[in-house]
Formats: structure tokens, C-alpha cells, sequence
């Protein structure tokens, strides 16, 4: 009986979790997908448009992040556009490489694994390696996931500056002194957001209030852009 | 005696006139020369005007200057509106000698004159040399339409207004006049202002424009101003000028005056002392003027206020640079108009060139500002290389001539951009050379080409980390799997069977180190653990005969163990190596009988 509704239970919550990932979208919210927005990108980079172009190829890289041609027209438009950007590490490439929506089943995976194996471990007498094995390939996948996660984390705050000399004001105020200027396909992390200003932060540290109009965030706000 | 009565009686009324009478030779009076400068042999003129009755003057006796009185007469001047009765009296003076003559003063209360006489043609010292030669003589002319003359007839201000109906926003040119008689408006106190706040007038120069005109025989400075009037809204208005000047007027009321008038000369000292300097504002007639709105229809997107008629034109300079090199676009806007109202926003489309802000200098080409050139220079930097257009700038403006919204526009400019050093190594290490498609191919060569059409999408870019329909997956699981391990539980023979091997190693790593005492102490503790745990009763009670109950010939062996333990531990009793193998060999069987 106590084994049937826990089955039940679980089989609830699992056709509810499919049915929010299988809902169809809004007819007005915009569809994304790698290929297109690769394909807007290259034409934005024709068009002399680094910013725009940049920020497509970032997020075509979201969703597939091992495109080699991305990574390269990414990294050509932003030679061409005189932006630099911090170099990563291998350990860092190794895991941004991964699918987020593969890297985050796979996490899940490895919960599974992790519980099954601990629980397998309390109840067998017999073959324990099995279970100990399952538990540290579950952690594993947990690890990979948890890091994948953490370094999209930044990248949730992450804008491309979308106009050449953009001014960074002191204020959130259109009359506001120019603290600096942006040069278009800058990258820069959002750190707060007042009326039409967005404060931002630079890769050197400097902060300053930009027109939202100015920037184009990565990851949009759900609904579309603002 | 009668006679004599009547002729004292007599002299004691005309004893006010002859006083009078005397009075009125110390009247006021000025003399002019005209011209102060002549030839020997030439003659110039001077000009004696005497308020009241003047009987006669004693020409002078001046070596070298011959006097003789050509003309005399009497008439009025006015002041204040109030005609005052004057002497006018014309002498000549002819020279004979050259040299620098002053000629006294002929009548009490005027002031002595000079006369230069000179040789032949020598330049005047104290004209320079380039100046312009003396203005003309004043012309005679008549008062504006609907003028009146103020201060006495002294003064008067004129504005001159477009007759046809403005824009709004529109500069006008307007001319304000003043007119002032010299001697009786002493001083202008300020510039002419604008009467009404619904217009606003370009600044006023300091130095108008000057010049003499006789007006009802009475000769004016005229000064006039230029300038340009714009209106804030439309309507009806009625617009004027007004100035703050100082002028000479009769302290005396009117009824005074006209008595005094009536009086004529005999009572006019009392005239003159009336009349003082006295600070007041004069005004213009008021002009009417329709201000009409800008029409709302046609109005182009771009229409940033312009009112005028103007032309526009644009230069590049240099036609030829390099990647990341500045060119400068100038825009040139002529014509007429308010230029205050011309910016730069035509710039805003230069999409494919990176930009800074446009500089503007205005070069009027009259004193008003009303027309000339505005010069916009707009700084660019090509970010391609290659040959490139420059597109057309688009100015938009509302010409009243035509009454309609007008687009000027400037034709598309060339200019060739030559590829950069950066971008040569740039092209160098990826092989391609501009950011254009056509000019890439191949995966190796500048952009990677287009991917083909996709056939999934999503509607959210966020990972699946980030969603709350994701997460609700790993933790129901995750939840789902703590309860489970909560909930089995735990073998218990497995557990056993672990301690069990502990203890066993335990004997066994002291059978080989020899240490009876441990070993025996560690074996009888484990079986009476582990024969309480199976009996279900404390360790303590468990005694020999209970053990030889239970367990038969074994527990007589079990016992002697028992033994064994307290023997090792007070008699130092050693087994050999035989021994302990029996007595492990028993324990293992008794643990492993308490397994199964």
C-alpha cells in the first residue's frame, strides 16, 4: 500500500514535469535555435554589425556550445571589432563544451545513480562494488553537471554592448556625466537594473549606468526581449 | 503836471516789457559754422538761432575774416509741442588769411566757434587719411506712416515689421529707428526692447546704424538697429519697441505754457527756465503681426524646427584612408532662416561607420545672423576596407515661401578604404579579407558559412539548471531516493558477519604475537557477546551449565576457553601454536553457527 503511493506520487509529479517541458510556447514568444541564430549572426556580421552579431553567436553557443563554427565567427568577429576577451582554461573549455540540457540530464543521472546505489548498498550483502561503482559515477556526473551549471551562472548576467561608444554614466539618468564609453560587442555583466539604466560591470572592474536600449542581455528575460 | 503824470504812469507800465525786453537779449541761444573748414577766398556761414526776440548783433572784427550779415528772420521753434518764438540770423564769413580763427561769441548766452582756414588743397589733419569722405548733407524726409513724434517733438521710434503673416519658429528680419534732435535729447538711457513675451529679438548691436534726416525742418539723428524676431506660438500680436532716453521738456504745466505761448516774447524768460532734462521712455506705434502654426500635415519624421529657405551641400576629406583612419564629413546649410534650429541628427544614419560627435560653426553673412552658412564636420572611421558609399544626408525644413515641409538632400559620396595593418594581420592568420560573405569561402576563410535550416527550437534560452520545471525533477527524485534509504533497512547478518571478520582478524594478529592473555580475554568477551545476542539474555548470566545445556559437548569446550582466559591472565599461561589455531577455529564456528 505505502509502496503504491509513493509510485503514484511519483508518477504524478513526472507527467506534470512533462507537461511543462512539452507545453507550447507562446505564439508570440520568439523560438531560438543554434542554427538560426548562427545564420543571423553571420548575416549581422555582413551587415558591420558586431554587436548584434556578437551577441547571436553567444547565444547560438548557449545552446550548443562545441559548434566549432560559433566558436570560430565568434572569435573572428571579436578580433575584428578590437574586443578581448578573458582566455579560459582547459578545465573550464571542458566543461562549457558540454550541452547544458545534456549536462543537465546527465546531473539527474547521477542523482539517480548516487541514491540508487546508496540504497542498494544498505539493503545488498553481497557485490558491493556494483553499487559502490554506481555511486561514484553518479558523483561524477553530479560534479560535471554542478560545474556546468556554476560557470552558465555568470553568463545569465551577461550583456553585449550593441552600439559603438556607448557612455557608462555615473548615474541612472540620461543627463548624467559619462564616467567612460563602451566600444560596440563589449561584454559586460549586469548587476542591477533601474528604470531604462542597466548598471553594468566591465571585465576590468569599472561599473557605470547604461541606456538598456545600449545593451542586449545573452540570456533574454522570458517573454522575449525588453 | 497832467503830462507829466500820464508819461510816468506810462514808463511804470512798460517797465515789465522793457525788462523783459532785456531779459530776452541773455536769451538762449546757439550759433553753428558750416563748413568749419575752408579755402582762402571761400566763404562758410554762420548760423546764430536765438530763442526770443534778438534785436541785433555786433559782427565781430577778426583779422583776415571778412563778416556780413546775409539774412534775417523770425519765426518759431517748438518745443515740447509748443512753438516758441526765435530769431534766426545768417552771416557770412569770407577768409583772407589762412590759419586757425576763433570767432567769438555774437549773441550773450552762446559759445565761441572755430574756423580753419586753409591755403589750397592740403589734407585736413584731423581726418584721416583712408576715411570715407563726410556722409552727404541730411536729406529731408517725412515721418514714417503712423510715427508720432515724443519728447516734445524731440524723439520718435519706429519698428518695422514683416506686413505678411509668420511661422512659428520663423526668424523675421525687423529694423527698429530711432529719431533724436540733438541738444534737446541729451542721452539714450539703454537699447530698444520689445514690448510682449511671446517673442523673442536676436541681440542688438551696440553700434547701429547712423545717420542725419531733416524731418519737418528740423534736423534728426536717426539710429537704426537690425535684427531677427521669431515667435513661440501662433496668433495675433501686437508688437512695439520702447527706448529709455533723456531729453530736454518744459517743467511748466500746460496751461502755463499757453499762456506763456500767448504772451509770446516779452514774458518768455519764464519759459526758459522751465525747462529741465527729464529721464522717460518713448514707444512705438504699435505694428500688428499673425503668427500662423507650423501645418501638422506632411510633416516629415526628421523635422527638427528649421523655418527658412535653405540649401544644403557635403564634402568628404580625405577621399582615400586607411582602416581605423578619421575622415571628415562636412555638411554646409545656406540660405536664410533660423540656424539655431539646424542640427545634426541628419548623421544618425551613418550605420556602417563609426562616428563622434559633429561639431557646427554658423558664418553669418549679415549683421542679424538671419542668413549665412552653418557648417556641421562630422568625424568618421571606417570599420571595412574596400570601396565604400558614404550615403546621402537628408535635411528637412518647412519653407514659408512655399508653405510646405521641403527635403534637401546631398548626392552619396565614394571613398576608398584601404585595409589596415591590423587587419592585414588579421587576414593574414584567417586567411580571408573583409567581413563580406561574398568574398568568403570555404570553412577556412573568414566567417564559417550559414548553417542549414533548423528543424528544433526552443522558447527559452535559460539552461535547464535555471528553469523551476527542471528542478523539480532532481529533487522530487532526490527526495524520493533519501525516503528510501530511510525506509530499507539495513541487512543485519551482513552487519554481523563484518564484526565478526574484525574479531577474527583481531585473534588471529594475536595468536601470532603470542599474547595468550589478549587473545583468551578477546575470545570469551566475543562469545559472550555474541551468545547473549542469540540467547537474548545479558552476557553476565550466562554460566556453565547454561552453556553445556545449550550447546552440549561444545559447551564443555567453550567453558574450558572460559578458563583458559582467566588462567592466561593471572598464571601467564603460553599455548603453543597448535592450540590457538584450535581455539580461533572454535570461536570462528561459533560465530559463524550465530550468522546462520
Amino acid at each position: 500500500m505505502r509502496t503504491s503511493r509513493m509510485a503514484m506520487l511519483i508518477a504524478g509529479l513526472a507527467l506534470w514535469a512533462g507537461q511543462a517541458f512539452a507545453q507550447p510556447s507562446q505564439p508570440s514568444q520568439p523560438r531560438y535555435s543554434a542554427a538560426a541564430l548562427y545564420n543571423l549572426a553571420n548575416s549581422y556580421a555582413r551587415a558591420g554589425k558586431p554587436g548584434l552579431a556578437v551577441l547571436s553567436y553567444e547565444r547560438a553557443e548557449l545552446l550548443e556550445p562545441g559548434d566549432p563554427d560559433i566558436n570560430a565567427n565568434l572569435a573572428y568577429v571579436r578580433a575584428l571589432a578590437h574586443v578581448s576577451v578573458r582566455p579560459r582554461n582547459r578545465f573550464i573549455r571542458l566543461v562549457q563544451a558540454t550541452n547544458p540540457t545534456f549536462a543537465a540530464w546527465l546531473g539527474v543521472l547521477g542523482i539517480a545513480l548516487v541514491g540508487i546505489g546508496l540504497v542498494a548498498r544498505r539493503i545488498a550483502s553481497r557485490l558491493l562494488w556494483i553499487p559502490d561503482s554506481g555511486i561514484l559515477l553518479g558523483v561524477a556526473l553530479l560534479a560535471l553537471a554542478a560545474s556546468n551549471a556554476m560557470l552558465l551562472w555568470p553568463r545569465m548576467h551577461e550583456a553585449i554592448v550593441l552600439i559603438d561608444q556607448a557612455a557608462a554614466r555615473v548615474s541612472p539618468a540620461p543627463m548624467a556625466d559619462t564616467a567612460f564609453v563602451l566600444p560596440e560587442a563589449t561584454s559586460v555583466t549586469m548587476t542591477a537594473e533601474h528604470e531604462d539604466f542597466v548598471l553594468i560591470r566591465t571585465a576590468g572592474g569599472l561599473s557605470g549606468w547604461v541606456a538598456r536600449a545600449d545593451l542586449g542581455a545573452v540570456v533574454p528575460p522570458v517573454g522575449g526581449e525588453r | 503836471m497832467r503830462w507829466i503824470k500820464f508819461i510816468i504812469a506810462t514808463l511804470g507800465l512798460l517797465a515789465p516789457a522793457e525788462y523783459a525786453i532785456a531779459q530776452a537779449e541773455n536769451a538762449l541761444a546757439y550759433e553753428t559754422v558750416e563748413p568749419s573748414r575752408i579755402k582762402i577766398g571761400e566763404s562758410a556761414t554762420i548760423r546764430v538761432t536765438s530763442f526770443g526776440r534778438l534785436k541785433d548783433v555786433e559782427l565781430p572784427t577778426i583779422p583776415g575774416l571778412v563778416f556780413g550779415e546775409t539774412r534775417r528772420s523770425e519765426g518759431f521753434e517748438f518745443l515740447n509741442g509748443t512753438p516758441i518764438p526765435a530769431t534766426f540770423i545768417q552771416i557770412r564769413v569770407t577768409a583772407q588769411f589762412a590759419g586757425e580763427f576763433t570767432i567769438p561769441a555774437l549773441t550773450p548766452t552762446a559759445q565761441s566757434i572755430g574756423l580753419d582756414v586753409v591755403k589750397g588743397d592740403e589734407p585736413n589733419p584731423y581726418v584721416w587719411p583712408s576715411q570715407i569722405p563726410a556722409p552727404p548733407p541730411p536729406v529731408a524726409a517725412s515721418l514714417p506712416k503712423g510715427v508720432e513724434l515724443q519728447a516734445g517733438g524731440a524723439a520718435f521710434v519706429h519698428l518695422a515689421v514683416p506686413t505678411r503673416a509668420v511661422y512659428v519658429g520663423e526668424s523675421v528680419p525687423v529694423e527698429i529707428e530711432l529719431g533724436l534732435r540733438p541738444g534737446i535729447v541729451t542721452s539714450v538711457n539703454g537699447l530698444p526692447t520689445l514690448t510682449g513675451s511671446d517673442f523673442t529679438l536676436n541681440n542688438l548691436s551696440k553700434q547701429p546704424e547712423r545717420r542725419e534726416q531733416v524731418i519737418d525742418g528740423s534736423t534728426f539723428v536717426v539710429m537704426t538697429w537690425h535684427s531677427a524676431l521669431a515667435a513661440v506660438k501662433a496668433g495675433d500680436f501686437s508688437l512695439s519697441a520702447e527706448t529709455p532716453v533723456t531729453a530736454k521738456v518744459s517743467t511748466l504745466s500746460a496751461p502755463d505754457r499757453a499762456v506763456a505761448a500767448r504772451l509770446a516774447w516779452p514774458l518768455l524768460q519764464s519759459m526758459y527756465n522751465g525747462i529741465a532734462p527729464k529721464d522717460m521712455t518713448i514707444g512705438s506705434s504699435p505694428s500688428e503681426l499673425k503668427v500662423l502654426p507650423l501645418p501638422a500635415e506632411g510633416q516629415p519624421r526628421n523635422f527638427g524646427g528649421a523655418v527658412g529657405d535653405f540649401q544644403v551641400s557635403s564634402d568628404i576629406a580625405p577621399t582615400s584612408v586607411a582602416v581605423g583612419d578619421p575622415l571628415t564629413l562636412r555638411l554646409h546649410i545656406s540660405g536664410t532662416g533660423n540656424f539655431d534650429r539646424v542640427d545634426s541628427t541628419m548623421f544618425d544614419h551613418l550605420d556602417h561607420w563609426k562616428t563622434y560627435p559633429a561639431k557646427s560653426s554658423f558664418t553669418p553673412s549679415d549683421a542679424i545672423g538671419y542668413k549665412g552658412e552653418k557648417v556641421f564636420e562630422q568625424p568618421l572611421i571606417a570599420a571595412q576596407s574596400g570601396a565604400q558609399t558614404i550615403p546621402g544626408l537628408e535635411f528637412s525644413y518647412f519653407n514659408p515661401n512655399t508653405r510646405r515641409y521641403e527635403l534637401a538632400q546631398t548626392p552619396p559620396i565614394e571613398v576608398t578604404i584601404a585595409a589596415s595593418l591590423a587587419s592585414s594581420s588579421l587576414s593574414a592568420l584567417t586567411g580571408v579579407r573583409s567581413l563580406d560573405g561574398a568574398s568568403a569561402t570555404g570553412s577556412t576563410q573568414g566567417l564559417r558559412p550559414d548553417h542549414p535550416a533548423p528543424r528544433a527550437s526552443v522558447s527559452d534560452l535559460r539552461p535547464l539548471y535555471f528553469r523551476g520545471a527542471f528542478l523539480a525533477i532532481p529533487t522530487t527524485l532526490a527526495l524520493f531516493l533519501a525516503g528510501s534509504w530511510f525506509a530499507v533497512r539495513p541487512n543485519a547478518t551482513r552487519a554481523t558477519s563484518k564484526a565478526a571478520e574484525r574479531v577474527l582478524a583481531e585473534l588471529e594478529a594475536t595468536a601470532r604475537a603470542g599474547n595468550a592473555a589478549s587473545f583468551f580475554a578477546t575470545a570469551r568477551k566475543t562469545l559472550l557477546q555474541t551468545f547473549a545476542a542469540r540467547w537474548q539474555i545479558p552476557a553476565d548470566q550466562i554460566s556453565m551449565a547454561e552453556l553445556k545445556v545449550r550447546l552440549g559437548a561444545t559447551g564443555e569446550d567453550v567453558g574450558q576457553l572460559f578458563a583458559l582466559a582467566d588462567e592466561a591472565s593471572y598464571s601467564n599461561y603460553q599455548p603453543g601454536g597448535a592450540d590457538f589455531q584450535r581455539w580461533l577455529s572454535l570461536v570462528r564456528d561459533q560465530l559463524a553457527d550465530g550468522r546462520a
